[in-house]
């Protein structure tokens, strides 16, 4: 019977234990914070500052050069802020050795603006497009990448103010575009636990490397924080007579409408177009909800960067613009404004209730504050003629020189 | 029936035994002396130095004197702002502000011809020396060919300054040159330091420089007040007048 209620015994334990870890009752002597990035915002899917936050993120506009100056030099005020982040990001084309790097611009395209080995900022938070030719043994081959510079981050932050980001074009990645293949390389700096160097550094993620079906930036926001993407084909952008080039005829022979060119060869520059935006979120992931007090971006404002109170807003269900019915200088004359909708939809019954549920794992576990202190101070002891003074402690008496025990009478 | 039960409790206690392998998460570093740090090397450049100031551990009107030594002759250029550069020679000494980050330029060593580095020092604390003396005790920032190489092929060094605890460090080492300890970037620096004393100052150097194309005041940082010692503003003050101390 004993063994019986000792089984019995051990599957309650099992079964327990199979739900609940131990840490609900189990005090590890642990304690979790959230990294410093964490604290500068609210918590999960809220942004912006709120209260009790740290104003740690906040930017430049801090005493620095440029603010009052108290007597001796000193600034008046409230405590320096950090630092501005980095608006740019360094992009250092490593090679090969000789390749021209052109960009978009507005009307065309400026060519020959840097050669390899060479580095440019990029403002960060956009998508450029690059032209790159003259590649070493591949003199007419002509590619158009894209380069999407992601938003700055608190982990890369210290990275990027003190480092560039290689970007390096190697022989296979030249290769497998040749082959009609798509490249992509994702550029990221890895967390603390996949640094494999013994000095951080960035790793680089290459589409053609990994296992087929494997997305080479979700891969690489598992393991880091990404900088940079790099997307590569073959893609022939200025082909005589394309689409949305500007052109005299479409016949062959036309002529081209250029109104300028800007060549690097000849001391021209011109710095890059985005066409359009890089690392603004994640797709399927709404943005986080701002949460602002009076004065701080992203309060709305009436008339600011919302509608003007009591403003009508005119206009169908369908999206499209309605007829006017203030005619101006004169009594409404619209009575009526129907619009049908007619479609046969089949859409589900919209929520009602909805629930997110957040939380940070593990959660906060900080230690009790202190409510008790016992502090208690030693002193030696010595009998006199023992002390010696420094000689710095001896003001005029000593001169600032060093005064043995017995002189010091 | 006992030969039965024996199996179940067999078999139970094989289930426990796997079941106590609970997954255990990885935090981003491992505590250490059981503390976790809120900080690391990955934190925004000057925000542990603007922690510091918020939390009171430091005054912000603080000039604290900082001597930068390079491993051959160079030059060294400490940045008010980008239109105020004070250029000295290494070992270059000046006193800057506790709780600011600065940027430096190092520029005319010998083995890295042409290259220009821009590390950057966070003051975070502060030394307590003899009155009147400050100048005699200023924090020593000594950087390595080893940590330039580093820098010029693209890695990112960070460095933690820190006094160590009287009771800690044995007596035959105080008259060595600094100890540099290396550890793995999966460990967290500054809690590192902190166990082994007060942490001072930290210093990144990388391989970023300034683009020519686009001019960037920014990357000098809001920089701050540098006072310069006596006898170096002397040796200077017909060359350099408006550059010696600032205001």
């Amino acid at each position: 019977m004993k063994y019986y209620f000792l089984a019995l015994g051990t599957v309650v334990v099992v079964c327990v234990g199979c739900a609940m870890d131990g840490n609900q009752h189990l005090n590890k002597g642990e304690y979790h914070a959230p990294p410093a990035a964490m604290m500068g915002r609210p918590g999960p899917m809220v942004d912006g500052p709120g209260p009790g936050v740290l104003p740690m993120m906040g930017g430049m506009g801090g005493p620095g050069m440029g603010a009052p100056m108290g007597p001796g030099g000193m600034p008046f005020g409230a405590p320096p802020q950090r630092p501005a982040a980095p608006s740019t990001t360094q992009i250092r084309f490593v090679g090969p050795d000789g390749m021209q790097i052109g960009w978009l611009i507005p009307n065309g395209y400026a060519e020959n603006q840097l050669v390899a080995p060479a580095r440019y900022n990029f403002f960060q938070g956009g998508t450029y497009r690059l032209k790159i030719n003259n590649i070493p043994g591949r003199d007419s081959l002509t590619l158009y990448p894209t380069l999407q510079v992601y938003p700055g981050h608190p982990n890369t932050e210290a990275y990027l103010t003190h480092n560039s980001v290689p970007l390096q074009l190697t022989e296979e990645d030249i290769e497998q575009v040749e082959s009609n293949n798509f490249v992509t390389k994702v550029i990221y700096l890895p967390d603390a636990r996949y640094q494999e160097l013994a000095i951080a550094n960035v790793e680089t993620l290459v589409s053609t490397r990994l296992d087929p079906g494997v997305d080479p930036i979700q891969e690489a926001d598992k393991r880091g924080t990404i900088m940079a993407v790099l997307r590569m084909g073959n893609m022939d952008l200025e082909m005589p007579g394309q689409t949305g080039k500007p052109m005299a005829g479409t016949e062959q022979g036309g002529i081209d409408q250029v109104a300028y060119s800007v060549d690097g060869a000849q001391n021209q520059f011109m710095p890059p177009l985005p066409i359009g935006p890089a690392g603004q979120g994640t797709p399927g992931i709404p943005g986080a909800m701002m949460v602002a007090g009076s004065g701080m971006p992203g309060a709305p404002i009436s008339g600011v960067n919302m509608a003007a109170w009591g403003m009508p807003i005119t206009g169908t269900p369908i999206g499209l613009n309605g007829p006017p019915h203030l005619p101006l200088g004169g009594p409404a004359t619209l009575q009526s404004h129907t619009v049908r909708n007619r479609s046969k939809n089949e859409i589900p019954a919209g929520v009602k209730d909805m629930l997110i549920d957040v939380k940070h794992d593990p959660g906060y576990r900080l230690p009790p504050p202190v409510s008790y202190i016992q502090y208690t101070e030693k002193h030696p002891v010595y009998s006199p003629g023992e002390l010696s003074m420094p000689a710095w402690a001896q003001g005029q008496q000593g001169q600032g020189q060093y005064c043995p025990p017995q002189q010091q009478q | 029936m006992v030969r039965m039960t024996s199996f179940i409790a067999g078999l139970s206690l094989l289930a426990v035994l796997l079941a106590t392998g609970t997954p255990v998460q990885a935090q981003q570093y491992p505590p250490v002396g059981g503390r976790q740090f809120p900080l690391n090397q990955m934190s925004p450049p000057g925000t542990a130095a603007q922690w510091a100031i918020n939390a009171g551990r430091v005054a912000p009107n603080y000039l604290q004197p900082v001597r930068v030594t390079l491993p051959q002759d160079g030059k060294v250029t400490f940045y008010e702002s980008l239109e105020r550069p004070v250029e000295l020679a290494a070992p270059a000494q000046a006193a800057l502000l506790v709780g600011r980050m600065y940027r430096l330029k190092v520029t005319g060593m010998e083995d890295f011809p042409g290259v220009e580095f821009f590390p950057s020092i966070e003051l975070i604390d502060r030394l307590h020396p003899p009155q009147g003396r400050e100048e005699d005790f200023p924090i020593d920032f000594e950087f390595t060919t080893e940590e330039f190489e580093w820098a010029a092929n693209g890695r990112l060094i960070t460095k933690v300054i820190y006094l160590e605890q009287p009771d800690r460090v044995p007596t035959e080492l105080l008259e060595r040159t600094p100890r540099i300890t290396t550890i793995e970037p999966s460990r967290n620096v500054l809690a590192e330091a902190d166990d082994l004393g007060r942490p001072m100052a930290i210093v990144r150097l990388g391989g970023r420089t300034p683009d020519p194309h686009r001019p960037e005041p920014s990357f000098f940082g809001p920089g701050g007040p540098i006072r310069l010692p006596a006898k170096v503003t002397q040796a200077s003050a017909q060359q350099r007048p408006d550059a010696v101390n600032s205001r």
